[in-house]
């Protein structure tokens, strides 16, 4: 594995009760890099963080983080996480849940712990079971934040807010990793915030990668090749590499590729059509049609 | 400040358990005088009651006449273990696992910190609290008896409540295991309640003179002044074992 991955897992199992969670997956994680982890629920997103953390134990394949074996205590005390349900402990206070956690943390950030304090406006003395989802929510990205962590692993860290609260959430995000040096690898099944704050992105669909790479790569990548024809379109086979997708419908017929639109524009030409389109495609058109591609 | 998240998470139980024990305690030495008084009319008592109920109460009759025999039968053979035990079981129940007891499973398990340990301080709290349990309401027996003109010897105490807490604690560790098998706290609660109560009706109606009850009670020491020593380490060779099964088990789980 390379020294520069934060993560990186090769050919990741997991087996839970018989059904296969992880089939294969194959992850590298550039350090410095915002990464989306999309996928639709039930992808094994959440499953993939529990390996990297030592939540869960991998049936199969190796998984490293920081360079480290995944799980291990090493790698826990270099990563802040917030879980998908920001699992909190109940019981106890704002204040009680900083001052419990800030001793695990050699590189802890006092400044910024009460800098998030007054930006969150968290109520010290409540305790955790009586705030808000947008405050627990906010208080989970505290205790994150403040680890000084390398890496930053997010479950979904938005879910379950509203619109407004998720902007403050990932502003807050952002924020943050402009002024530090470290590398967030989050996940999410909403396309917009992926598209919004991430890099780069990896798309997986029943426990295997699908799509991987930079953001504007992909965007470069992934084009749409639309010919209209004067009747019925044709039955086309496509030659070129990376062709996702081809849709025919009436006169027109639309091919979605990943490897760019030339090849298949030169393709299209020799099939006579009155007009040949490349259309480029968003990210949600990305996730859609490699994810319905798996279907 | 793991164990003061355990301190937390399980004070409110300890606490409570230590003021219906520390009650219970004073009520075994005030109620003595009362007892005194009544033990005249147990002369008149249906003779013809057979089995281990006539047995039984015979044996608390004959007891009751001696203030070491009415606090011995009615506290460390009694009340102490029956009410100590409930507290074991819950004590034991629950753990970092449990999301019934305030949550935060994920978030623990993303603490530089080993499962092991996790576990480690969790029951080591419990069993100082449970140690807790067993010797600080017995020793209010001792500093209460003057007042009814009766003397209890500390040295007694401390033998009943160390039999009690190293056989009891199999309770305790039977608890944590079950914790470590289940996410929530009624199935481990349950089943090591009806464990121990089924051991305690199988104890008494066997009459056997050997079983965790009877280490518990301390009876060898009482009937004969042989501490159990077989007993108690067997108990804690139990313990022991019930305690490093729940750490194999919740290092290989996943979450």
């Amino acid at each position: 594995m390379p020294e520069s991955s934060i993560i990186e897992t090769r050919d990741l199992h997991k087996v839970y009760d018989g059904v296969e969670a992880l089939r294969g997956l194959d992850l590298t994680v550039p350090p410095g890099s915002i990464y989306g982890f999309l996928g639709r629920n039930g992808a094994g997103k959440t499953t993939t963080i529990k390996v990297l953390l030592g939540m869960s134990h991998p049936t199969g394949g190796e998984a490293r983080v920081l360079g480290l074996p995944a799980g291990s205590t090493e790698v826990r005390r270099r990563t802040g996480f917030v879980s998908e349900e920001k699992d909190l402990y109940d019981f106890m206070t704002v204040a009680e849940m900083i001052r419990f956690t800030a001793p695990f943390f050699p590189r802890w950030r006092a400044e910024l712990e009460q800098r998030y304090l007054r930006k969150f406006e968290l109520p010290a003395d409540r305790k955790v079971k009586a705030l808000s989802r947008g405050t627990r929510t906010k208080l989970a990205l505290l205790l994150a934040l403040c680890r000084g962590a390398e890496l930053l692993i997010l479950d979904e860290p938005t879910s379950g807010l509203d619109p407004a609260m998720a902007e403050e959430v990932l502003q807050a995000l952002v924020a943050h990793v402009a002024s530090e040096e470290m590398t967030v690898f989050f996940s999410s099944h909403q396309i917009a915030e992926v598209d919004q704050i991430a890099d780069r992105v990896a798309i997986i669909d029943r426990g295997k990668t699908v799509v991987t790479g930079a953001l504007d790569d992909l965007r470069e990548r992934y084009q749409r090749v639309q010919m209209v024809f004067d009747g019925e379109a044709p039955q086309a086979q496509f030659r070129a590499p990376g062709v996702v997708r081809v849709q025919r419908k009436g006169r027109m017929l639309t091919v979605m590729t990943s490897g760019g639109a030339e090849a298949i524009v030169d393709e299209a030409t020799a099939l006579h059509p009155v007009s040949v389109d490349v259309i480029p495609v968003t990210l949600k058109e990305i996730f859609l049609e490699t994810v319905a591609a798996e279907d | 400040m793991l164990w003061y998240k355990s301190w937390l998470e399980t004070r409110w139980r300890f606490l409570i358990g230590l003021v219906l024990l520390i009650c219970s305690a004073l009520s075994t030495v005030f109620t003595y005088p009362q007892v005194m008084k009544l033990l005249p009319m147990a002369q008149h008592l249906p003779v013809n009651v057979s089995g281990e109920i006539g047995r039984r109460i015979r044996e608390a009759v004959e007891l009751s006449r001696s203030f070491q025999g009415h606090v011995w039968s009615n506290w460390f053979r009694q009340n102490l273990p029956q009410t100590w035990t409930l507290f074991a079981v819950l004590i034991g129940t629950g753990g970092f696992l449990s999301h019934s007891t305030g949550g935060g499973t994920l978030f623990t398990l993303s603490m530089p910190v080993s499962r092991n340990r996790l576990l480690g301080v969790r029951s080591t709290m419990g069993l100082i609290e449970l140690f807790a349990l067993a010797f600080v309401p017995s020793i209010f027996i001792p500093l209460f008896s003057p007042a009814i003109g009766q003397h209890y010897g500390v040295g007694s105490v401390l033998v009943y409540s160390a039999c009690l807490f190293i056989a009891g604690s199999v309770f305790f560790s039977l608890a944590a295991l079950l914790s470590t098998m289940f996410s929530d706290i009624w199935r481990p609660l349950l089943i090591a309640l009806a464990i121990a109560i089924g051991l305690s009706i199988v104890e008494q109606l066997s009459q056997i003179s050997f079983g965790i009850f009877h280490v518990m009670h301390g009876e060898s020491y009482f009937r004969t002044g042989a501490l159990p020593w077989a007993g108690l380490l067997a108990s804690a060779a139990l313990s022991v074992a019930l305690q490093y099964a729940a750490a194999t088990n919740i290092t290989r789980r996943d979450f």
